[in-house]
């Protein structure tokens, strides 16, 4: 037996009832203490989702772009039929909307990410203890490699619609980093409520739906109207407006609320890492 | 049942002692009963957690109920301790709380050193990746790197036996692979604590044997067990001391031998619910009130005697008795039979003994008057526990007419020392000689 290997180093861990809130420090020392911790689980586990997903489709990556493609092909005919009325766009209109459906897909993904992690990790959740970062970080991984290979075929319509790209566009991950953090943050804000109130989960989808119709995903920003202050408030146009300026024009036409957006992502990823962290334990205990 | 909570010592000393691993103090645990409550009072406990307030844990709200409450227990290194109790009582919830997954509502929990739980078997496992994959993922989820899984993948894969197949889908897998290698991965995390719920039901007879070895070989090497077990075997076999909990509270700890006792006398009598036992006799005066004219034969009274034929009112396994059937005859009767069925009421009423008179000695012709019937055991061969006895006494030989019968006639047997593994007391005697 080589046991004796792991006898030097013994951790020690204390359960109680009080809120481990009370000692931040302690608290934030734990909770970094559990990503690195978790940095090779969340990897093997991202490693065994993409693999289990794939291993069993013969269309494998391909699924990737279904939904965008269609979207883009759904509202370039909806464009050229005049039932939809669009503004001028910068580029050819195919190739607008695949990369805005891609950027509105990657914030979508991200979103739905934690959900999607605790409902698939149930089961072991209810089983073992281990770091539940893991279970995040390694959705985190998963909506990367999603938005990687939608890239992918976002440069080949590019190619072929020959549109020029701007040299801004090296700046462009920052972007989808911000949009990525936003999504994932506000998941988890939401993750007690939709597993504990069937209701907001159902509801969910009409917002999401509502949301997509006033993000200029397939649509430039309106100068005018309701919809104009609608779609002006919601917090992802500013990073999904961005992302498209940098990969195209290079004009950035909203870069304040681009920075207030994504630093106001990063207290929020915080606060929801938080509020992830500390309704674990009652979420499981009822999902069992 | 008296219930004995049996407080441990609660001071900070032993905190500090070296040797303990693992230390429960005072912990509860509350549950709700109604689903959207359960949800509600979820969405509460986190707001104040967030908040950092307390969240009242000690106190109950509607619907709920304590499924633990006030449970101590330390455990020093190389020591087992053994959770026993009927469905319900909180062993699993205990464990739950031990190995982190639930927080308790009251209390702490301490642990010294790593933990490993073989409640479920390959947990995460995927089923459509290779045994190999599922090894690495399996063992990454308890806690180990990759080069610790490097340093103990081939004694896994010696341990579950699936040289060949590890690089198939975990999918193609026998139930009892898949046991083997989910053990193997739960052993080779070389752990400090094994919690162990009930999980050695799986699997063929020489992998269980393989698993207790190999169990045995652990504890030799100083790992720490606190296993879960409604039956005794396991705990006694393993254990130096048990638990004893009922409805979550603790009713006896001490030394493992002592507790099953107590929990084995408790579920014989008890068994959730109370039975009435009748103390040794039972008589039937309102039956010669309603005699009418047909009437050939009444039983007036059954018993339980010793074997001087004093009246006992328990028997007790290994010691000789009588049951005794006093009847009244009032016509000759040709081809009689006393035909008695005892069956367990501890053990789902299963049926122990099935026996008629007319098997062993013949049928027997009955003339007028008072009689006994007198079954000798020489030895009770019947075990701890309460039985119930079904009789009728019959003529006409085969024809099988019944002439009086009683439905239920309940009875305690107590139980001697070494018998909580034997289905049966078998009476014998030991020789040894040399040659």
């Amino acid at each position: 037996m080589p046991n004796k290997l792991f006898k030097k180093n013994k951790p020690e861990i204390i359960y109680t009832v009080e809120s481990e809130i009370r000692h931040p420090w302690r608290l934030l020392g734990e909770m970094l203490g559990d990503v690195i911790a978790s940095r090779e689980l969340a990897w093997r586990l991202l490693v065994r989702n993409i693999k289990a997903q794939y291993r069993q489709s013969f269309l494998g990556i391909f699924w990737a772009l279904i939904p965008p493609a269609l979207t883009a092909i759904g509202c370039t005919f909806a464009s050229n039929a005049g039932i939809i009325n669009i503004g001028n766009t910068d580029i050819p209109y195919p190739a607008y909307v695949m990369l805005g459906t891609t950027l509105w897909q990657t914030f979508l993904d991200a979103f739905n990410g934690p959900g999607i992690a605790f409902k698939s990790s149930r089961s072991l959740l209810t089983q073992i203890k281990f770091p539940h970062e893991a279970i995040i970080i390694s959705q985190l991984g998963q909506t990367f490699f999603n938005l990687l290979v939608k890239l992918i075929f976002v440069v080949l319509i590019f190619l072929v619609f020959q549109v020029p790209v701007s040299w801004m566009i090296i700046f462009s991950p920052f972007t989808f980093l911000s949009l990525i953090l936003l999504g994932t943050a506000i998941g988890l804000l939401l993750i007690p409520i939709t597993n504990l109130i069937k209701d907001v989960a159902n509801s969910l989808q009409v917002v999401i739906l509502v949301w997509f119709f006033i993000t200029p995903v397939a649509f430039p920003v309106p100068n005018e109207g309701i919809m104009s202050i609608m779609v002006k408030l919601n917090p992802v146009t500013p990073l999904l407006v961005t992302a498209r300026e940098l990969v195209t024009t290079g004009e950035i036409s909203y870069s304040v609320a681009f920075v207030l957006v994504s630093l106001l992502s990063l207290l929020m990823l915080l606060i929801g890492w938080l509020v992830f962290r500390l309704s674990m334990p009652f979420l499981i205990e009822r999902v069992s | 049942m008296t219930i004995n909570l049996i407080q441990e010592n609660t001071q900070e000393s032993i905190w500090e002692d070296n040797k303990t691993i693992l230390s429960v103090q005072n912990v509860s645990k509350k549950f709700c009963r109604s689903l959207k409550r359960a949800y509600i009072y979820g969405l509460k406990d986190i707001t104040s957690q967030l908040l950092g307030k307390s969240r009242k844990s000690n106190c109950l709200r509607k619907d709920e109920f304590w499924a633990l409450s006030d449970i101590n227990l330390q455990l020093k290194r190389g020591e087992s301790v053994g959770l026993i109790g009927v469905n319900g009582s909180g062993k699993t919830t205990l464990m739950r709380i031990i190995a982190g997954i639930l927080k308790p509502d009251n209390g702490s929990i301490k642990v010294k050193g790593r933990l490993a739980s073989l409640s479920v078997l390959g947990a995460g496992f995927n089923p459509i990746l290779s045994g190999r994959e599922n090894v690495y993922i399996n063992m990454a989820i308890l806690g180990l790197s990759k080069q610790e899984i490097d340093k103990n993948f081939q004694n896994v894969l010696d341990f579950a036996e699936i040289w060949d197949a590890i690089d198939a889908p975990v999918r193609t897998y026998s139930s009892g692979m898949k046991a083997r290698l989910g053990f193997a991965c739960a052993i080779y995390t070389n752990p400090d604590i094994m919690l162990i719920d009930e999980v050695l039901a799986v699997g063929d007879f020489s992998f269980r044997q393989k698993c207790y070895r190999k169990l045995s070989e652990l504890r030799q090497n100083g790992v720490s067990f606190v296993l879960v077990s409604h039956a005794a075997s396991a705990i006694l076999s393993t254990c130096n001391s048990a638990i004893y909990l009922h409805k979550g509270k603790v009713v006896m700890t001490g030394k493992a031998k002592l507790v099953i006792k107590r929990y084995e006398e408790d579920l014989a009598v008890n068994k959730g619910k109370k039975i009435t036992v009748n103390p040794g006799q039972m008589a039937f005066p309102e039956k010669l009130k309603n005699k009418n004219l047909d009437t050939k034969l009444q039983i007036i009274t059954i018993s339980l005697r010793d074997s001087k034929g004093n009246l006992i009112e328990r028997l007790t396994t290994g010691k000789g008795a009588y049951i005794c059937v006093e009847c009244e005859c009032y016509t000759p009767l040709k081809d009689a039979s006393l035909n008695l069925i005892i069956r367990s009421i501890s053990e789902q009423n299963n049926c122990c003994l099935w026996l008629k008179s007319c098997n062993d000695m013949g049928f027997i012709d009955i003339n007028p008057g008072c009689f006994v019937f007198k079954m000798k055991l020489p030895y009770c061969g019947l075990i701890t526990g309460v039985y119930s006895i079904k009789l009728n006494l019959s003529h006409n030989g085969t024809y099988y007419t019944i002439l009086d019968a009683v439905e239920s006639f309940k009875f305690q047997v107590d139980g001697i020392d070494n018998m909580s593994q034997c289905s049966y007391y078998q009476p014998r005697s030991w020789e040894f000689e040399s040659r």
